[in-house]
């Protein structure tokens, strides 16, 4: 499950995701529709989960 | 292997070519040879996902559960090793779902011809065994966007704790296609336990339009609900033909980039200060580092990327431990950008420092 989602920039570009799941794991995962943690992050989104952005 | 010479007015028969592979099998790792992830994993609970053996996700929603590439085989039929369930810590059957699944791209499936006249019968072949005699269903879904579709056979394990070989042919389905995807389009399902949602229906075994009571039969046997519950799986084939085959085993280094295509693991225990990552690396700052890296089989997507212990920059001037921050991906290639206190301009590579086992970075496309 995941606890939080933060965006990730290389270079100035936004490029990933940070995603920090319950048992602590983290993720580095691409802005991509067919990779599917994006696709979970879209549903934590859409179950309320805010993406935190601390800029480039 | 004998070597069969044909002659210039020779036909090439199925006979003279017996023993090729031809990739008939539509299943990634269905002999469950490729364990990357590892082989045993405790303490399972109502995460689904991908644990040992490569390509095999897991749904546990009852109890807790261990799930490990077992060694416990079907005699005498050529596999080494098997998907093994086992619940050490019991909830109520049937109350949720334990399955096993496996989803399969949808441009892997094109052969099928589906939504046409010319549509394929498929097989699907497995062995199974588990503790709990009774009723079980196997189905599967074409989760095609503009009509899913659904179809599935019912089986009974007949015998305790004793492996049994289960076969079904289903015809072709002549109205839907299934969608050129590198998505899944297809997802399999080995069910053992499912809420009564699941099975107020009927398990049909033509291609039916999606309802999700008709996923498993009523009298679903139901694993979970003790700790002697347990299930093992292997031999799975599933091909275009209207009967099975002996099971395809191809060699284990094409399984393995087979399975590559959807994980990966950049690591290695020895030698210890070997490079993790296939390019060097160089420090852009004093606080970063990137490293660019092909990867060795070329991905379904762009992949997410974890770190998994201690992961260090080897330079000319000595190591230091980094962490992943960022990526950006394709799926020929990663670039990882670490963080750490570096001398800035320095080139170096990515190791793990110490040898351990528990250094790695996981690379994961998977369905």
């Amino acid at each position: 499950m995941i606890n939080s989602v933060e965006k990730q920039y290389l270079e100035g570009e936004h490029t990933s995701y940070k995603v920090v799941l319950d048992d602590g794991k983290i993720l580095l995962v691409p802005h991509n529709e067919e990779n599917r943690h994006y696709q979970e992050i879209l549903e934590w989104v859409e179950n309320g989960g805010v993406i935190v952005d601390n800029g480039a | 292997m004998a070597i069969t010479r044909l002659g210039p007015n020779q036909d090439i028969t199925a006979a003279k070519i017996a023993g090729t592979i031809n990739f008939k099998n539509l299943i990634i790792n269905g002999d469950m040879s490729i364990a990357q992830r590892g082989t045993s994993v405790t303490g399972v609970t109502t995460t689904d996902g991908y644990y040992t053996c490569d390509r095999w996700r897991s749904q546990t929603d009852i109890g807790t559960w261990t799930i490990s590439q077992s060694t416990d085989v079907p005699t005498g039929q050529g596999f080494a090793n098997s998907f093994k369930m086992d619940c050490t810590s019991a909830g109520t059957s049937n109350a949720d779902e334990v399955s096993i699944r496996q989803y399969i791209e949808g441009q892997f499936l094109q052969q099928l011809a589906y939504g046409t006249s010319s549509a394929k019968s498929i097989t699907i072949s497995f062995w199974i065994k588990s503790n709990k005699t009774g009723d079980y269903t196997f189905s599967i879904k074409n989760v095609n966007s503009s009509q899913e579709r659904l179809l599935g056979f019912n089986y009974t394990i007949d015998s305790a704790n004793t492996w049994e070989k289960k076969t079904f042919t289903f015809s072709g389905d002549t109205s839907t296609s299934i969608e050129n995807t590198n998505s899944a389009e297809f997802e399999l399902y080995w069910w053992f336990s499912a809420a009564s949602a699941l099975r107020t229906g009927t398990v049909s075994n033509t291609w039916q339009n999606y309802s999700a009571g008709n996923h498993a039969i009523s009298t679903l046997a139901g694993l979970g609900g003790s700790t002697d519950d347990e299930v093992y799986l292997t031999g799975v084939q599933l091909e275009a033909d209207t009967s099975a085959s002996d099971f395809e085993f191809i060699p284990y280094d094409v399984n393995l980039q087979r399975c590559q295509r959807y994980y990966q693991i950049f690591g290695s225990t020895a030698p210890t200060s070997c490079n993790m990552t296939n390019g060097m690396a160089y420090s852009a700052n004093s606080s970063e580092v990137f490293c660019p890296t092909i990867l060795p089989v070329v991905m379904r997507t762009g992949p997410s990327v974890t770190q998994n212990g201690t992961i260090a920059y080897r330079t000319p001037g000595g190591t230091t431990n980094v962490t992943l921050n960022s990526t950006a991906v394709s799926e020929k290639e990663v670039f990882m950008n670490f963080s750490g206190s570096f001398t800035s301009g320095d080139p170096g590579y990515i190791r793990n420092p110490d040898g351990s086992s528990s250094n790695y970075l996981e690379v994961d496309a998977e369905l």
